[in-house]
């Protein structure tokens, strides 16, 4: 069912009637394909034996008898149902243009021949459903000399510039602790593939996304490239990357302080005169305060080694906690470096918020996802299903979907098609 | 000709943004919504943030505020005043979303929260941006990128654990912002899309805390499920257990990361063929070895060694070098890039036309600069994107020609303070 088919009053989720074809897999499409089941999309993840999402076995994994039991793969793939179907089997194949003919988006993350490779390339799938919208999310892209390299996250940021710009100064590149152009990625996908169903809305007309992981991290280096072009300064030089400052905004204080506890840390940052004096006044007005090294905020920033040290002297004594409610009460911007204990069990925040609501799982128990970070009035996002487990919904999709009669559902399982 | 397509033409956005929300503006400017900037008559502070061209800081040299703010119109009012509020509400009344990150609160203050807009504009999408939320106990404690970055959990994963006594590292960028803005913008198309059917606007509460809480991968599902805390490790995955180092150094002082050695056994025969064509091969060429490309092996004793070999050979070669060679052999190794390093590769600069030329004509006739571009290719309705604006650069044709306001009326209100135009440009031009 299209969208436009559906009668406006019974439209509950942003994306009700808008059938994704889920061919993504790891970390970065089932990010774009999780928001998009958030948001009321009728999400169908396609695996088989020989190609199960490689997340299923990454960890946290709580036990290898099943496919169905990590944890990430529980937060990713919440709200799709799965479906194995078998594309190198011609009846397989046939089934999937029957899918793509009653679908709206084809979502992959595959590098960038395969679905060429099988025939499905984006000329091919406009034949079977001529408004569909496909995106790809591939390394490289779909064009140029080097399509046909392949990208984990780490190496899209590597490569875009980013874990360069992450580390402090005259050490190598601390860069990113985890996939964040994974994440980013999905969410590129996911702005893309509704920008290009709102001008299906409008003109009847699909198309093809080309996104490339490389080239979504470069266009977060916007600043940093224009540097370059236009003052000719590289970011590579000496003093950079700028580890927890702020030479950009030439601000101090800015940066991370040690706190009480192991390995605890706050950051606190600084961007007026009036924050400063509500920062001295939180510390009972120390003495060096008053140090005329410290009288302006260009002051401050020059002098910025010996400023963090007594700040550090004061933050040392107390827990990250309690130096952000201390700096928050006072008004000025502060932080606990937090743990994931903290936010889990802790940040009141967060569980105002509803931020780790529960779903069961049917090999999981009781198990708590993270939402989609906001709240909307008319259609807030909803928690309807835990992640599936692996072709789960292959009997009701191949039957009340694809119209096979339960004599042929017997065969596809005994012919290795589904 | 046609007239180039645009997904979003045809949508009108007020953009009452900072740096947490102003990418929004952008990303939707560039792929053809109509974006006022409505910012002070002294402008937007993001304005004043280096570095400058030609380290000049003026508000419209700012090359941070360039990157984050093409595609845009600029009408510069005071929102403050009795005739700033009623300009907002005009523009308000006949726009299709509002985008703003003021602190919670402070719109509906000034009589310009979601009610009162939506009650002239029931279709109007409003995202309020902000740092933890319109509710809750942190509701009114400040935000800035790194505060972002450090309660929402990211810091705690990124930094080292071999250099002795070092803080966690925040990944410089302002990605704090931009994860915030990225979800803002996926929740405000979203709304669009159901306003497509409706008719009805609706109200987002976004915020850059849960934003960045949800954007730490394996870290809260470690704990949610295992009870085990990830630790950070120096320039690579954050882990419940440590894992090879993955930064190579090579020969011409550059890095790359170096992993997955034993996911692929094709990959894995080959790279010991290149080896030990160089002679550098040792015993890896060993059965021990091809077991663990069989099984996959992701850390052990073994692999560390095999790990220290291949270190040495990635040494004696440039960064491009292995780059490329490993790349070949479907490693997804990649060179540890500054950014500005890209616009010399032919895959993204050349045939991905990933540096595009944008016009700045405000510094003479057929001016232009390399902007790092599109992060996405759509067939049919492609990105294009224009300068930020100056400041107060379309004040006076929005008055005047969206508001019909006259020329006198324009006049008062500049004289009063209440709006400016950029130099340059007068109510007589």
């Amino acid at each position: 069912m299209k969208p436009t088919d559906l009668p406006p009053l019974n439209r509950q989720n942003a994306l009700e009637g808008v059938r994704v074809i889920d061919f993504t897999w790891i970390v970065a499409g089932p990010q774009c394909t999780r928001i998009l089941g958030d948001f009321g999309a009728e999400v169908i993840k396609i695996e088989s034996e020989s190609n199960m999402d490689y997340t299923r076995g990454i960890p946290p994994v709580m036990g290898a008898d099943s496919p169905n039991k990590s944890g990430l793969f529980n937060t990713l793939n919440r709200n799709k149902r799965s479906l194995t179907l078998n594309v190198m089997h011609p009846r397989g194949m046939e089934m999937l243009k029957d899918l793509i003919s009653v679908s709206d988006v084809i979502v992959e993350n595959f590098s960038s021949r395969v679905l060429e490779k099988w025939g499905l390339g984006y000329e091919e799938q406009k034949k079977i459903r001529p408004d569909i919208v496909y995106c790809s999310m591939s390394g490289f892209g779909h064009s140029g000399r080097d399509r046909d390299h392949v990208t984990w996250g780490p190496t899209a940021q590597a490569l875009s510039g980013l874990t360069f710009m992450s580390g402090l100064p005259g050490q190598e590149s601390a860069g990113w602790g985890f996939s964040y152009m994974d994440h980013s990625g999905g969410f590129y996908g996911a702005i893309a593939i509704q920008m290009a169903l709102l001008h299906r809305n409008r003109t009847g007309e699909g198309q093809h996304l080309d996104l490339s992981q490389v080239e979504a991290g470069i266009g977060m280096t916007g600043t940093a490239v224009l540097d370059y072009t236009v003052n000719g300064r590289a970011f590579r030089r000496d003093g950079m990357p700028p580890g927890n400052r702020s030479p950009d905004r030439a601000i101090a204080p800015h940066n991370s302080y040690r706190c009480k506890g192991d390995d605890r840390w706050c950051v606190i940052s600084v961007t007026c005169e009036e924050e400063w004096q509500a920062l001295i006044r939180a510390m009972n007005n120390p003495e060096w305060s008053t140090d005329s090294k410290f009288s302006d905020m260009l002051s401050r920033y020059k002098n910025q080694n010996e400023l963090d040290k007594n700040i550090e002297s004061w933050t040392t004594l107390r827990t990250p906690h309690e130096v952000l409610e201390i700096f928050q009460n006072a008004g000025v911007p502060a932080g606990a470096v937090q743990t994931p204990p903290d936010r889990a069990d802790i940040d009141p925040q967060l569980k105002h918020r509803r931020f780790l609501p529960e779903i069961e799982h049917a090999e999981l128990g009781t198990t708590r996802v993270e939402s989609i970070p906001m709240k909307m009035s008319e259609t807030p996002w909803k928690l309807k299903r835990p992640s599936p487990l692996f072709g789960e919904h292959s009997p009701e999709i191949y039957t009340e979907l694809l119209g096979v009669e339960e004599e042929e559902l017997g065969k596809f399982y005994e012919e290795g098609i589904a | 000709m046609t007239a180039v397509k645009s997904a979003l033409s045809g949508i009108t956005v007020l953009e009452l943004c900072g740096e947490r929300g102003h990418l929004m503006g952008k990303l939707m400017g560039d792929m053809g919504a109509r974006i006022i900037k409505v910012e002070p008559t002294s402008g937007v502070a993001e304005r004043l943030v280096g570095p400058y061209k030609d380290d000049d800081p003026h508000h419209d040299m700012s090359l941070y505020f360039w990157a984050h703010n093409t595609s845009k119109q600029s009408l510069s009012v005071d929102i403050e005043s009795k005739e700033g509020k009623n300009i907002l509400k005009d523009i308000a009344s006949s726009a299709d979303v509002l985008i703003e990150d003021f602190s919670p609160g402070y719109l509906p203050s000034l009589g310009l929260g979601f009610e009162m807009l939506s009650s002239l504009n029931p279709g109007l999408v409003m995202t309020s941006l902000t740092g933890f939320g319109q509710d809750g106990p942190y509701r009114d404690y400040k935000s800035s990128d790194i505060v972002s970055l450090a309660m929402g959990g990211i810091m705690h994963s990124c930094g080292y654990d071999d250099v002795p006594n070092t803080p966690p590292i925040r990944p410089s960028g302002d990605h704090g912002n931009k994860i915030a803005s990225h979800y803002g913008l996926i929740g405000t198309l979203s709304a669009l899309i159901h306003r497509d059917f409706t008719g009805k606007g609706q109200y987002i509460d976004a915020s850059a805390h849960e934003a960045c809480s949800s954007t730490t991968e394996a870290a809260l599902p470690t704990y949610l499920y295992q009870e085990k805390v990830v630790f950070r490790q120096t320039g690579r995955h954050h882990g419940a257990v440590p894992t090879p180092k993955t930064l190579c150094k090579t020969s011409d002082n550059k890095y790359i990361i170096v992993f997955q050695l034993f996911n692929n056994l094709n990959s894995w025969l080959s790279l010991v063929k290149w080896m030990t064509a160089e002679g550098m091969a040792e015993d890896l060429g060993d059965e021990r070895f091809k077991e663990m490309a069989r099984h996959r092996t992701r850390t052990s004793e073994e692999a560390d060694y095999a790990f220290e070999i291949v270190r040495k050979f990635v040494a004696a070669h440039t960064a491009e070098e292995i780059y490329r060679g490993a790349q070949a052999l479907k490693f997804p190794w990649g060179t540890v890039r500054s950014p500005e390093e890209n616009l010399e590769d032919p895959h993204f600069a050349i045939d991905r036309d990933m540096f595009p030329n944008i016009e700045h004509s405000e510094f003479g006739d057929g001016v232009t600069f390399r902007y790092a571009g599109t992060p996405y290719k759509f067939s049919s309705t492609p990105w294009s994107a224009t300068r930020a604006p100056l400041l107060g650069e379309h004040t006076f044709s929005i008055l005047s020609n969206d508001l019909g306001y006259s020329k006198a009326k324009i006049d008062t209100l500049l004289d009063r303070g209440t709006i400016s135009v950029s130099k340059g440009f007068t109510c007589n031009s």
